[in-house]
């Protein structure tokens, strides 16, 4: 199977003299779901339009296979914008038909493809509504099938969970497995961190235009691990302040959250020193979550560009 | 370059299939039409119904009621050859206010007949006096007679002075109670309205209805050349001359053109030419329109990302452009076929007609293309710009405040299509499609030069506009909630 890989390299846009994105780049590689994250403002649409050729680049490159994007015209796209837009006169088979077209399929093909999609989420009996005739979530599954309808090698998401239904959600990561298997590029961008933590592979979260953390999704997860257990335990375990090298973080209602802070101090000799003193009923290693990740780095982001400020 | 012809025929049968594109392109024109002749119809019809009654209080002593009413006859007949106008002469000789009065004046003259008779028979009996000389005491019965004589003259010219005065206050009771009857006559409504003449020819039209003036503009006609002739009559010249001189001229209308000379009819010169240019108007702003709504509603709904994700502006602009063009010349199409149907039907004289030719077709077809690139690539624009619904609702209101202007203007043409300043005028681009359309038809002059000139500048100021409507389109479109700022867009004329 080909190697695919979508690079964006040194990438920026300067928008009415207002810096959007600045030195931005990254690569996606295929078979993997790839997660663009930031807080709202932080470029992502940008990057994604950029992506799309919608808009052009001041500078940098992307590159398809190590090929510019421009040049391998062979490459299809398809994108699922933020803000959901539709003809809401058109009826869905012609709406999907002439999406479907302009993105180089035969209109048969098209027709072919639009009604198989639109059989498997359940919209088949629908093909011949109007778009205002339908229901909001029927509506954003046609969205969807706009989207992927011409088997693009590249798909890129804009918040594709966003007010859909469990079992719509279920079909969805279906359809986006399938296309991971297919060994496709798969962009998704969403605030919604426990679907990344589920689907995303790799992870690159931007603020202000600039790349603050990039990588495998796991990866990210050990290097922010805090080295923290939490114990719980049926009852009080108030000795443990007193025992030397651990610092406890959290207390609640005979559950601690705490660390270790003694090099020599290990877990096994945690357990030996408590032997007999707790009836244990839970004990965890402490993971963080993508979603405490991404405050705190955005945070500190923050608190360095407001020192750079007052600095100034 | 696929998918701009996708556009274009995605554009072209979505709204081919519209109904505002069937309104506009079968229903709007009949409705033109309609409103076109509906007032005219009422004005020169329907006022025809039924003869109308006009009041008359004749006090010239000259008949002028009658002449009136001869003149009227002669030149306003209803259709079925009756007399649009009858005119009612309303006298005031057997009210009762009047009948009392011509009996006091008649004593009055009673008396003065008995006071003269008395004067003549004292002169006869003086002139008897005088004659007999052996008459005795005759010095005395002169100077007593003299005397009686001058009592009586006295008494004659006191009663000359008071029947005077009955006659004139006969007169004036005569017209006050005549206007009497023909104001409950108008206020029941038997009469339309009414007329009063006085000896020197001084008139008063009385109505109910200030706007008829229809009516009275055809009286004030008619009673200014009875009163001139009467003027002309009472200067003593020979009646058959004063005839003769007013004699009724009648004008044939020509319309004079480079090649033909044809008799002029006030309908198919004004309003054909005016109702092509309305057609011109419709099918331009019926597809521009269509333009400014579709874009502002890609971008009110997204679509526009989609699109932009799968095509390239340019495409999507041109081929809404081209794609809406067609549908224009498509109404134009449909419009042409109805008029041959028509000709064909001989619903239309296309024979009086000889503007109806291929040459003006293809003029409407240039002028129709130029105008709706032209106004086509505003509206795109101004859609591209507008950030939500309600800004477009009010920018659409005023564009077509806007677009009323031209037509409106184009009604000065009729007075002198090749006037200077409509010349001027003709080479304005808002202006020029619509100007142009009703000139050929009517200029007396050959209009090449003009027509070459103007396409020209047409196509220059397209250039333009189409650029700079295609910058903006780009950006704009993609600007969601926020209005872009004059800066903004020159900004992104200059750098993108």
């Amino acid at each position: 199977m080909q190697d695919n890989i979508l690079e964006v390299k040194a990438v920026n846009k300067t928008f009415y003299e207002k810096v959007i994105l600045e030195n931005l780049s990254f690569k996606v590689e295929g078979g993997k779901i790839f997660g663009l994250l930031g807080p709202n403002g932080a470029g992502k649409t940008t990057a994604m339009r950029i992506l799309m050729n919608i808009l052009k680049a001041d500078s940098g490159e992307i590159l398809y296979n190590s090929e510019p994007r421009d040049k391998k015209s062979s490459i299809h796209f398809g994108y699922l914008p933020e803000e959901r837009g539709l003809y809401p006169k058109a009826s869905v088979l012609d709406m999907l038909v002439y999406f479907g077209t302009l993105n180089n399929l035969k209109k048969r093909k098209a027709q072919v493809e639009a009604i198989r999609y639109l059989d498997r989420l359940g919209l088949v009996d629908y093909s011949d509504s109007r778009i205002n005739q339908l229901s909001k979530g029927m509506q954003q599954k046609i969205q969807f099938i706009a989207s992927f309808l011409h088997d693009p090698d590249v798909l890129i998401l804009d918040e594709p969970f966003a007010g859909l239904d469990p079992i719509n959600q279920v079909v969805l990561r279906d359809i986006l497995n399938e296309y991971k298997k297919m060994n496709k590029i798969l962009i998704i961008s969403t605030h919604q961190m426990d679907i990344v933590e589920k689907i995303c592979d790799d992870i690159c979260l931007i603020n202000q235009g600039k790349v603050i953390l990039k990588g495998k999704l796991n990866e990210i997860k050990r290097k922010f691990r805090e080295d923290a257990f939490i114990i719980e335990a049926d009852n009080p375990l108030t000795f443990l302040h007193e025992i030397d090298g651990i610092n406890i973080i959290e207390e609640q209602n005979n559950a601690y959250k705490f660390t270790l802070n003694k090099p020599k101090l290990t877990i096994s000799d945690f357990f030996n020193m408590t032997k007999g003193k707790i009836k244990l009923r839970k004990f965890e290693i402490v993971e963080p979550t993508l979603h405490d990740i991404f405050i705190k780095l955005i945070q500190k982001e923050m608190q360095n560009t407001n020192n750079q400020k007052v600095g100034l | 370059m696929k998918n701009l012809f996708r556009i274009a025929f995605w554009e072209f049968t979505k709204r081919f299939k519209s109904r505002s594109f069937l309104f506009n392109t079968l229903v709007s024109p009949f409705l033109f039409v309609l409103i076109l002749f509906i007032p005219i119809y009422f004005f020169q019809y329907s006022a025809e119904v039924s003869t109308k009654l006009i009041g008359a209080i004749d006090l010239s002593g000259q008949n002028i009621a009658g002449e009136l009413q001869s003149e009227l006859n002669k030149n306003y007949k209803l259709e079925n050859n009756t007399p649009e106008y009858m005119v009612l002469k309303i006298s005031a000789a057997n009210s009762d206010a009047y009948l009392n009065m011509v009996g006091e004046l008649r004593a009055v003259r009673h008396k003065r007949d008995s006071i003269f008779t008395l004067y003549n028979n004292i002169k006869k009996e003086r002139t008897a006096y005088y004659k007999n000389q052996r008459l005795k005491n005759r010095q005395y019965l002169l100077e007593s007679s003299y005397n009686r004589l001058q009592q009586v003259r006295e008494e004659r010219e006191l009663i000359d002075i008071e029947l005077n005065r009955y006659q004139n206050a006969l007169d004036s009771l005569y017209k006050f109670e005549a206007k009497k009857i023909a104001d409950s006559l108008l206020t029941k409504g038997v009469i339309n309205s009414y007329l009063t003449f006085t000896d020197d020819l001084e008139i008063e039209y009385h109505t109910k209805n200030p706007g008829d003036f229809l009516e009275w503009e055809r009286f004030e006609n008619i009673l200014q050349t009875i009163a001139i002739k009467k003027r002309i009559l009472n200067d003593k010249i020979e009646r058959g001359r004063v005839l003769k001189w007013f004699r009724p001229v009648k004008i044939r209308k020509f319309h004079i053109q480079e090649n033909s000379d044809r008799e002029w009819n006030f309908y198919i010169q004004f309003y054909g030419p005016l109702f092509s240019a309305f057609l011109l108007f419709m099918a331009i702003f019926t597809s521009s329109g269509f333009l400014f709504s579709g874009v502002l509603q890609e971008k009110s709904n997204r679509v526009i990302e989609v699109l932009l994700s799968y095509a390239t502006s340019g495409q999507i602009m041109g081929g809404k452009i081209i794609g809406l063009s067609f549908l224009g010349f498509m109404q134009l199409f449909i419009w042409f076929a109805l008029t041959i149907i028509f000709i064909v039907s001989g619903f239309i004289p296309a024979h009086e007609i000889d503007y109806i030719n291929m040459a003006n077709a293809f003029y409407f077809l240039l002028y129709f293309f130029l105008g709706f690139l032209f106004y086509g690539a505003i509206f795109t624009t101004v859609g591209a710009v507008s950030s939500n619904e309600f800004d477009a609702q009010q920018i659409n209101q005023f564009l077509r405040t806007i677009a009323i202007i031209p037509m409106l203007l184009s009604l000065m043409i009729f007075t002198n299509p090749d006037s200077e300043l409509i010349r001027i005028l003709s080479y304005i681009p808002f202006l020029t499609p619509f100007f142009m359309i009703i000139r050929i038809p009517l200029s007396a002059e050959s209009l090449t030069n003009e027509i070459y000139l103007t396409t020209i500048v047409m196509l220059l100021s397209n250039v333009i506009v189409i650029y700079i409507a295609a910058k903006i389109f780009r950006m704009a479109t993609l600007m969601q909630g926020k209005k872009p700022t004059w800066s903004e867009m020159f900004y992104w004329l200059r750098k993108s």
